[in-house]
């Protein structure tokens, strides 16, 4: 028998469950924003400060973490013709948990305190372990494209890694175990956050959504063969030369993540020059800004770059100007195709809902990405020259561009509840 | 098996998103009677598409496989919502509203996106399966009407 549920409309979630997740990543970054203009120069001087480790988690799991399990909880039934079961329940309790844990995880980072720092990190695991087993759960149900699938798989495995490394290290922290090596562990917990969990991620949907969005060619065959079990391998063999003591070799290892990542971009951009839809919007502005940035930070990588240099290029170049510019579309359209629904089930075609610019206008999303753009040039600036007072103004920049996306999210969302409450 | 109706089916639809993006470059340009001509090919095209699958292809599939209904329904529904947006489309056209025209094609597209996955992945497949006989004579039409 045929499986024909990837068509049925009552699988996609309401679409309050993924706009929750889309809502609340941007105060995150914005608290990213304030906290490096409180902090100074101190937050970017060096990868090892409380200071920046707040930071960083601000955004890797406040906003870009956020963004990803909405993304997977929207996505998975229209990509993968997979329906998350009890998605409400499911949504509402990891987000509950991962919210509270992130806020509780960043002030034990900065504090250095014992108690939120344990359990903002079991928090935050707990809720990434409902929200990632019940999407695998789904995934051993789905059809549709393998590599996109194998992509989704790959990606929540290197998240329960990646929560598991968290865990170790907090431990560490609490004096419950000794770990040798421990910045080699902390760019195993990294890399597998970036490159796993973000990376694979991102490639196994690229390759769905770059050709759908702008009618590109297809990525080539060999590419989606390759670089997403290539990544996964990488970032395999880095942990078992760290886990056995050879943490130089494990680097390599890394790498070849990296650079398998490095291939996508580079791929990204040529399909999207070769592009059929002639129109330049913010959503392709954001692509092109974040597989330079991702091609900048491997270079940077292999000459031996500054770490922090690295790390802003991937966490707000990649993390938070990508997930930007795909909610610049996937809010306006849900809102809108959610809207035609309940004008269908009421018959109130007397009523007009606008299209998608009229819940995002272009104009204003522009402005968004230049404000990103000056945010990111500033950060990176202040990594290259540090102590020369960059980090506070590219803390502002920050919140600002963040701190828009979040009104032009907002705005999205009211203009969708003012509208269905007529119908 | 045979794929004719997936393969067919899917090139059509390529042949559309290029007329669209064809429509949506003469409307970027502010060339109007080009914009006029390039809408009423992508209409006309989608049209046909459209008439082929509601008359023969799905009614063909239903019949064989009873299974396939509740998916044909939400395409059908979803193709009344694209002759909507087409409509609208050629209102904003008409009324020489490029912001309207261009928003207008952006929620096209993106619908027709995520409708043709669903088609590609799915629905053409089972077709493939359920009518071995008839897929290719279906897929000619297609191409010769």
């Amino acid at each position: 028998m045929l499986n024909t549920a990837g068509l049925r409309l009552d699988q996609a979630p309401p679409i309050t469950v993924p706009f929750a997740f889309f809502l609340a990543a941007p105060p995150f970054a914005v608290a990213a924003g304030l906290w490096l203009t409180w902090a100074g120069d101190a937050a970017l001087a060096s990868r090892w400060t409380p200071q920046t480790l707040a930071l960083t988690h601000l955004i890797a799991l406040g906003f870009l973490t956020q963004i990803l399990c909405g993304a997977l909880l929207q996505l998975l039934p229209v990509l993968a013709g997979a329906p998350v079961p009890r998605v409400i329940a499911v949504g509402r309790t990891a987000q509950a948990l991962l919210t509270t844990g992130t806020v509780l995880l960043c002030a034990g980072l900065a504090q250095g305190s014992g108690v939120p720092l344990t359990g903002g990190a079991l928090g935050v695991a707990a809720g990434l372990a409902l929200l990632g087993a019940t999407v695998a759960l789904a995934l051993t149900r789905s059809r549709g494209v393998a590599d996109t699938r194998l992509a989704m798989a790959l990606g929540l495995s290197a998240l329960a890694i990646t929560v598991a490394l968290g865990l170790v290290l907090v431990a560490a922290l609490q004096g419950c175990v000794h770990l040798t090596g421990f910045p080699d562990w902390v760019d195993l917990h990294l890399s597998w956050s970036l490159l796993g969990w973000a990376g694979l991620l991102i490639m196994g949907v690229g390759y769905q959504v770059v050709p759908m969005f702008h009618v590109t060619p297809p990525y080539p065959a060999w590419l989606r063969a390759a670089a997403v079990p290539l990544a996964a391998g990488g970032l395999v063999a880095g942990s078992v030369l760290t886990l056995t003591g050879q943490g130089a070799q494990a680097n390599w290892a890394l790498g070849l993540a990296g650079v398998c990542f490095a291939a996508f971009a580079v791929t990204t951009l040529d399909r999207q020059r070769r592009r059929d839809r002639p129109i330049l919007d913010t959503t392709l502005l954001h692509w092109r800004s974040a597989m330079v940035c991702a091609l900048a930070a491997a270079v940077l990588w292999l000459v031996g770059g500054r770490a922090e240099t690295i790390g802003v290029l991937l966490l707000v170049g990649v993390g938070v100007g990508l997930p930007s510019g795909m909610l610049f579309k996937i809010m306006p359209f849900l809102s809108w195709f959610h809207l035609q629904h309940r004008q269908l089930a009421a018959r109130r075609f007397d009523l007009r809902i606008p299209h998608m610019h009229g819940f995002v206008p272009e104009a204003r999303a522009r402005l968004q990405f230049w404000l990103h753009l000056g945010a990111l040039g500033l950060l990176v600036a202040a990594t290259i020259a540090p102590g020369h007072g960059l980090t506070r103004p590219a803390g502002v920049a920050l919140a600002a561009a963040t701190g828009y996306l979040g009104v032009l999210l907002g705005q999205c969302y009211l203009r969708y509840r003012a509208i269905a409450r007529r119908f | 098996m045979s794929s004719a109706i997936t393969d067919t089916f899917t090139a059509d639809h390529h042949r559309c998103d290029q007329l669209l993006a064809a429509a949506e470059r003469q409307l970027a340009a502010g060339d109007c009677p080009g914009t006029g001509e390039a809408t009423a090919g992508l209409a006309g095209a989608l049209e046909h598409h459209f008439t082929l699958e509601e008359e023969t292809l799905f009614p063909e599939l239903a019949q064989v496989f009873r299974v396939a209904e509740n998916p044909i329904e939400v395409m059908v529904g979803e193709h009344a919502q694209m002759r909507a947006l087409l409509a609208d489309l050629h209102e904003a056209v008409a009324a020489r509203d490029q912001a309207a025209a261009l928003g207008t094609l952006e929620t096209l597209h993106f619908l027709i996106q995520q409708h043709n996955y669903k088609e590609e992945g799915i629905l053409y497949p089972m077709a493939d399966g359920a009518l071995p006989a008839r897929g290719a004579a279906i897929a000619t039409r297609l191409t010769e009407d």
